[in-house]
């Protein structure tokens, strides 16, 4: 056996899969020592915190099997978490007697809410963004998962709780700021720094917490759980055979997942500097499985950079209008041809390309080695 | 010998047509029993009732005084029971050391899993397992890249892995060379004593070389058990092969 060559020992393949990844980290990292830009800055985070979604859709999708069409959700409370605790910090002028939200006093709302009174405590709201979709994540996928609702059902229903969720909150307008959602935010502050939108503190903020949850999912898609995940992507029934309860492992992916979408969306509000029940709308959901789909759904930094790469061309393209109305025919066009020409994405594309110049360096090499040792023969 | 694994009165239906019909089936602890029968005798129901992955109608199924008919899939599993399907699954997505990985399942917490630590330790376990089914070279390979032969031994090393005390095995050997079958069946003699075998096959050469006892199927229940040579010379097991050509043939 060849095991001193190959891979067996596991590490250096270890290595070679998380350096692109530390890679892409340390170029989002070094990006405002050449771009002495805060508006452009302020950009990008926007399309970072976009591409931390888009690694959540990929740990449930590409490595659970599981299409949640109703990522946004978390997205959402995540986004609604932080929205309302920077609400209640703003400063009196903005909001009624006793710290009241503004859009509360126009609704003739007396007495904050009960499900508002936690979020006086940032450190609870902190918690709550993550903690929360991941609690309702889990609660569904325990219906879910547990009656065996597989494919394009499990897609469904999660595209269905998210828009009874966005519906409600629309609803619930003297609750939740309905349709406006909740604007006029104070800036957050921790251990004494200032995360203004447009500041390097807000950039480097959202920069940690990309490096954060390709972390996290890198390092759970390696464990035997993660593993095991992605053998029941494959072929779920045979999973159960070996003793392991298939629900479990699906809950537990999907609440992970809900858990990164929901640090996107308390990052998205300090970004946008305002929550609004179109960041769990169906757009930004479906914009989603294209962006996923296009960086490659199998890598978690296909993923992000996909999200990145045409998150950010349709930034930068909108500045015209003409363009804008013929983005959406883009996005399903984009779709379309990853879904029928490159199934694994543009990740895929580079690691075949890679690949492909691996093995020729190799042959070249080996065809320099049989003529070195010819030479040595005859000499 | 004691009632290892006990099958008691087992009926099944789909959409009204009997496929068990009050099977009743006993093996012993370490044996290797082969389970023979024209096709659509209700071997591979049977062995899906033992699993769990068809109900029983009626009956009831023990194994080590456990009962298994309302347990779930994984419970069964998690008591000892393993199963290799007709069709070979295996994770295709995955190389052949991971297939090997999940299928040993030492603990299959979710909580237990998510340690660093739990997936170093098998990796010797891995290569050992990888070289008795002849996968030595291929353990960084995708699953979905060996051929039809290859995918069967690498099934049955995850059930190895996997370290059930019962292992079920359906039709192993189907799409196998000749010398790969005598692989198998050396490998099975070795497994019995440790491991309960109970193996679904139609080699009648393979089934000689392997089996100790040898139950006959037909019609959804058992019709005859005992050596080669006394299931051949039965007169129900002719007639019931009567017509596909004999036994061997079957
Ligand atoms: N899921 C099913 N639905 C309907 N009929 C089935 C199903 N599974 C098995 N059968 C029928 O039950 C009978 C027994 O099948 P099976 O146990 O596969 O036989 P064997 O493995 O002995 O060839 C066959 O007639 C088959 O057609
Ligand atoms: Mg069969």
């Amino acid at each position: 056996m060849t095991s001193k060559t190959s891979p067996h020992n596991g590490i250096p393949q270890l290595s070679a899969q998380i350096a692109p990844l530390l890679l892409v980290c340390a170029l989002v990292f070094a990006l405002p020592l050449i771009l002495n830009n805060d508006f452009l800055l302020n950009k990008i985070a926007r399309y970072l915190v976009l591409g931390i979604l888009t690694v959540s859709l990929a740990l449930s999708w590409g490595y659970g099997g599981i299409l949640n069409l109703g990522q946004a959700m978390s997205f959402g409370i995540g986004s609604y978490a932080m929205a309302m605790a920077l609400k209640l910090k703003t400063i009196p002028v903005h909001t009624g007697s006793g710290g009241l939200p503004d859009f509360m006093v126009w609704n003739n709302v007396a007495q904050l809410p009960w499900f508002w009174m936690p979020f006086k405590s940032l450190g609870f709201a902190l918690v709550a963004g993550v903690l929360a979709p991941a609690l309702v994540a889990a609660a569904l996928g325990w219906f879910v998962f547990r009656s065996r609702v597989t494919g394009v059902y499990v897609s469904i229903i999660t595209l269905a709780t998210m828009v009874v969720l966005n519906l409600v909150i629309i609803d619930q307008q003297s609750y939740t700021g309905g349709f406006n959602g909740i604007t006029d935010l104070a800036q957050l502050e921790l251990f004494g720094v200032a995360f203004d939108a447009y500041g390097r503190a807000t950039y480097y903020l959202v920069a940690g917490c990309v490096m954060l949850s390709l972390l996290v999912a890198f390092a759970f898609t390696h464990t035997k759980a993660g593993l095991v995940v992605q053998a029941i992507r494959d072929h779920e029934s045979r999973v159960r055979y070996f003793g392991y309860d298939v629900a479990a492992y699906q809950i537990f992916v999907f609440a992970l997942s809900a858990a990164i979408a929901g640090l996107a969306g308390m990052l998205y509000t300090i970004v946008m500097e305002f929550a609004s029940p179109t960041f769990l709308g169906v757009q930004i959901s479906l914009s989603v499985v294209v962006w996923c789909a296009v960086g490659g759904r199998q890598s978690l930094v296909g993923a992000f950079l996909g999200a990145v790469l045409v998150a950010g061309m349709q930034g930068a393209l909108s500045e015209s209008a003409a363009f804008l109305e013929t983005w959406t025919l883009v996005m399903g066009a984009l779709f379309v041809l990853v879904v029928l020409f490159l199934p694994k994405g543009l990740a895929g594309l580079a690691q075949g390309v890679w690949r492909a110049i691996a093995q020729r360096r190799q042959a070249t090499q080996e065809v320099a080695g049989t003529v070195g040792q010819t030479r040595e023969g005859s000499a | 010998m004691t009632r290892h694994l006990h099958l008691r009165d087992i009926s099944v239906s789909f959409n009204g047509f009997k496929a068990l019909d009050g099977l009743n089936m006993s093996v012993g602890k370490g044996e290797l029993r082969c389970l023979i029968g024209p096709n659509g005798a209700g071997k591979t129901t049977a062995l899906d009732i033992i699993c769990g992955k068809v109900k029983p109608s009626a009956g009831s199924v023990s194994f080590d005084g456990v009962t298994l008919e309302d347990m779930e899939e994984h419970q069964i599993a998690r008591v000892g029971v393993g199963r290799k399907f007709q069709v070979p699954s295996v994770f295709r997505d995955l190389t052949v050391a991971e297939n090997l990985e999940v299928a040993r399942a030492r603990r299959p917490g979710v909580w237990a899993n998510l340690r660093w630590d739990a997936r170093r330790a098998g990796r010797e376990d891995i290569e050992r397992l990888a070289q008795l089914v002849g996968l030595a070279e291929q353990l960084e390979q995708s699953a979905a890249h060996l051929s039809h032969g290859q995918t069967q031994w690498l099934e049955i090393g995850m059930l190895v892995a996997q370290d059930a005390e019962l292992i079920l095995m359906d039709e192993p050997t189907a799409g196998m060379t000749a010398h790969e079958t005598r692989k198998t069946a050396e490998l099975f003699v070795r497994l019995k004593g440790r491991h309960t075998l109970v193996v679904v096959e139609h080699d009648m050469g393979f089934v000689k070389a392997i089996g100790d006892v040898i139950s006959v199927m037909h019609l959804g229940q058992l019709l005859a058990e005992g050596t080669a040579a006394e299931v051949e010379a039965h007169p129900d097991v002719r007639r019931a092969y009567l017509g596909s050509g004999g036994i061997t043939n079957a």
